[in-house]
């Protein structure tokens, strides 16, 4: 289910919401909160609920023994086992079949006869998501940063809590903990306004402006050898802003789910277009997958604290996961080594690129990440490739059919991501003007939605 | 916004107790929305619309190659087709079959089971619906709502469909309870159905994107679902996407559906027809500029289910050949036996295929009777 689709508004969200605060007392409201995750869950393919609920019931158990035991020995089993689990999980089902198509290419390309089967796996949707809710909760556990619940429906509330489930953010337990251990105590009308204005907002940035620009550049992309300089540049600085429209915008609706039912989700995107350099941007870029594998991947691989050749591994090894975690494809891997390269090379002209105006590094970084966004949008290495060497070489060809509409939606974008506040720099408390005007704009997108299918978010497939 | 969306929801309830008939491109979809279980469409009702156009160009969503007409659409009392009580003037033969036997997009007096009748003298009821596959039992329980006892039952069956099949014993038995459910209940449930499925609202939400996405303020999304061709005397033609690649598809032939059809429409003696109307890009794609070759075992799926039909015994007319011929004679003159913007044939090709069926069809001339028919090696047929 889709947080911009029809039935999700007038059904599932008010049914969750009237029901969640008519129920008193933690253990109600935690059951509630899990049932309806997996409602929720179950309208993409029930038959996928077991999986999550696998994971979480190994994580869960992994708590209860951290709680147990204090032998290393056997917590660090209770570290790995669940892990281990969850990664054999994500590998089957994200990554198999691209392993078993790379080492039948490459055996072939050896004069060898691998023919290792290529099987029907469906991705399921969220699992890059809530496996990384539940190794968080392990890892931190493990270490010590938390205390494991024993309340099965708390921990399975946490990882099932439908606002973060599909899509993110990667939500720590420490977190929302608090939250939770206070849920009996949650005040309806405390958090709603600014809930909504959250929700409103993501539904502005997701359904008006992410879904236009891609009505736009998606039909002249399926035609990406025709397109003209001109074009094939409009695309890909119009995929950044759609790229970031759609999941910033996502990530509000979460929040502002999370605030409607008395949780403060953590900040996801902090203005990354305003970035002076590109370790700044990935600091304000999807603050919760970058901060996890910062976290778990980078500062235990020693993190910068080392020579500069190792720092420069770290960092390569970081984003070739970072990128691989976005997709089993290798223009994801390719994309992720670009960002790697980026950092190094940013670490090692920070000194002269700090003397820069302000303005500059922030174009320059946007540029660089527009430019690695190509590697990212393009279907393969061939797209990739003509996209670059169209917006490098001025080549005649097509317009894009609705260019006034997507030069209209980059100013507007432009405007926002580069200038405006972000949702968590603002009040959230609108003067009756503003609130006309979000009721329009809504209503707007109310109508989109009924005019049209929801469109899925970007996110959705990892 | 709690409100507002509120607001909205009331809104969008509110409306699906309204009439959808001036939202309505067509008939089709207005008067089909509370349809009871077991009929085609509602009963009693009669939609008028001066400027209807084709599905194609609806499916396209392209305006410029619409071609507006007026349509009256009228339904009887057992929710089919047919103008005033057919029991009065004698009912000869039954037609099912799809929108091509219903005849959308021309009016009342010109669909095929109408312009039968006016040929032959012998009343041919309509009894065309969306389910183009009805098993005999529906047409036995028709039959005896009509007073008809024996007489034909012509099956029309468009190309673009996929091949009829044999319904499970479970859907039959379904059909059945259906069929014994008291009227008042039917009207409630359809009455509900129409509510809960037709949405005035999205309809106007869709119209207001769709004027947006004309192909010049965003592009027309809407596009990939036609295939747009030239045809070599200058004009356009419009086809739906799906019916294109169908033809260009290898399709097995299988005809136990009719054979079983037949077997139990003998038991109520009546007849079996097949009349196989050829789908619009099988008949006009020679005359279309720039279109893919016909590869082997493509191209040839009607010749081959007529083929099969006979083998089996089964009485069938392909419209295939003749409609061929006279696409080609009568493109110099611009004339057509489709809507250049719909799947749909129009009134000249149903004509033709009226007076093809007449040719062949051994009642014309006769008092309406309801004697066997069989069909000749060479396809016509006689008592």
């Amino acid at each position: 289910m889709l947080f911009n689709s029809l039935a999700f508004l007038f059904a599932f969200l008010p049914i969750t919401y009237l029901v969640f605060w008519r129920l008193t007392g933690r253990m109600p409201r935690y059951v509630w909160l899990t049932l309806s995750g997996y409602v929720f869950y179950s309208f993409w393919n029930y038959k996928f609920c077991s999986l999550m609920l696998f994971s979480t019931a190994g994580s869960y158990l992994a708590g209860l023994g951290f709680l147990r035991w204090q032998q290393p020995a056997l917590r660090r089993l209770c570290m790995v086992l669940p892990i281990a689990l969850d990664l054999a999980l994500l590998g089957f089902f994200k990554y198999a079949n691209f392993a078993a198509r790379n080492i039948n290419e490459i055996s072939v390309w050896l004069g060898g006869r691998s023919t290792l089967p290529v099987l029907d796996i469906i991705l399921p949707i969220g699992i890059s998501f809530y496996t990384f809710h539940t190794i968080t909760y392990v890892l931190d556990a493990y270490r010590g940063a938390i205390t494991p619940t024993r309340n099965f429906f708390k921990y399975a509330a946490y990882v099932s809590l439908f606002s973060q489930l599909v899509a993110g953010p990667i939500v720590r337990f420490r977190q929302i903990a608090q939250d939770f251990e206070n849920i009996d105590r949650a005040d309806r009308t405390a958090d709603s306004d600014k809930g909504w204005s959250f929700f409103v907002i993501g539904m502005v940035e997701k359904v008006l402006i992410a879904d236009t620009i891609a009505a736009v550049i998606d039909p002249a992309l399926a035609h990406y050898g025709q397109l003209s300089t001109v074009s094939a540049w409009l695309c890909a600085v119009g995929f950044a802003y759609q790229v970031y429209f759609d999941f910033a915008g996502y990530s509000d609706m979460a929040i502002g789910l999370g605030y409607l039912f008395g949780f403060r989700l953590p900040q996801n995107f902090n203005s990354p277009y305003k970035a002076v350099d590109i370790a700044d941007l990935w600091r304000r870029w999807h603050i919760s997958m970058s901060s996890f594998f910062r976290d778990y991947v980078y500062i235990p691989l020693g993190g910068s604290r080392m020579s500069g050749v190792l720092t420069a591994r770290n960092l390569m090894f970081t984003m070739f996961l970072c990128g691989l975690w976005h997709g089993a494809n290798w223009t994801y891997v390719v994309w992720g080594a670009y960002q790697g390269v980026a950092l190094i090379v940013h670490r090692m002209v920070r000194g002269g690129w700090e003397q820069l105006p302000v303005w500059t590094r922030q174009v320059g970084t946007f540029a660089v990440w527009t430019l690695g966004l190509v590697i990212f949008r393009a279907s393969g290495f061939g797209m990739a490739a003509t996209l670059v060497e169209k917006m490098f070489t001025w080549q005649g060809g097509d317009e894009i059919v609705g260019s006034g509409a997507l030069l209209v939606m980059l100013a507007l974008s432009a405007a926002i991501a580069h200038w405006a506040p972000n949702t968590f720099e603002m009040h959230h408390q609108w003067s009756p003007k503003w609130v006309a005007g979000f009721a329009v704009v809504f209503g707007i997108c109310l109508l989109v939605l009924y005019g049209s299918r929801p469109t899925p978010y970007i996110y959705f497939q990892f | 916004m709690p409100r507002l969306l509120a607001v909205v929801c009331l809104l969008d309830i509110g409306l699906r107790f309204t009439s959808i008939d001036p939202l309505s491109f067509r008939a089709w979809e207005a008067v089909s929305r509370s349809r009871p279980p077991g009929a085609a469409f509602e009963p009693n009702r009669q939609y008028r619309k001066d400027r209807t156009y084709g599905d194609a160009a609806a499916m396209g969503n392209i305006p410029e190659l619409r071609q507006y007409r007026r349509e009256v659409f009228t339904t009887d009392a057992f929710g089919f087709r047919n103008v005033g009580d057919m029991r009065a003037r004698g009912v000869a033969a039954i037609m099912i079959g799809d929108s091509s036997a219903v005849g959308s997009g021309v009016s009342d007096d010109q669909t095929l089971p109408a312009r039968l009748t006016a040929l032959s003298g012998c009343g041919v009821y309509n009894a065309g619906a969306e389910d183009a596959t009805p098993d005999p039992d529906r047409v036995s329980a028709l039959s005896r709502k009509l007073g008809v006892h024996g007489g034909l039952v012509i099956h029309l069956y468009t190309e673009d469909r996929e091949l009829p099949t044999v319904p499970s014993i479970r859907k039959r038995s379904v059909d059945q309870i259906l069929a014994l459910t008291p009227a008042w209940m039917s009207s409630v449930v359809a009455q509900i159905r129409g509510v809960v499925t037709v949405s005035p609202l999205r309809i106007l939400s869709e119209r207001a994107l769709r004027a947006l996405e004309n192909g010049r303020i965003l592009p027309n999304s809407y596009a990939v679902n036609v295939v747009k061709a030239a045809v070599n005397n200058g004009d356009t033609m419009l086809f739906p996407a799906a019916h294109v690649r169908n033809f260009y598809r290898k399709r097995a032939v299988a005809v136990n559906y009719w054979t079983w059809l037949q077997n139990d429409l003998r038991t109520e003696h009546q007849d079996l027809l097949v009349l196989l109307v050829p789908g619009k890009y099988s008949v006009y794609r020679p005359f279309l500029v720039d279109q893919p070759p016909v590869g082997d075992g493509m191209g040839d799926y009607l010749a081959r289910v007529e083929r099969e039909l006979r083998a089996a015994g089964v009485p069938v007319l392909n419209l295939a050949p003749m409609f061929a011929a006279q696409a080609a004679a009568r493109l110099a003159r611009r004339e057509y036996l489709y809507w250049l913007d719909d799947t749909h044939w129009n009134a000249q090709g149903i004509d033709l295929a009226a007076a093809a069926i007449h040719a062949a069809w051994p009642l014309a001339g006769s008092p309406c009777s309801s004697d066997h028919i069989v069909s000749d090696v060479d396809g016509r047929m006689r008592k």
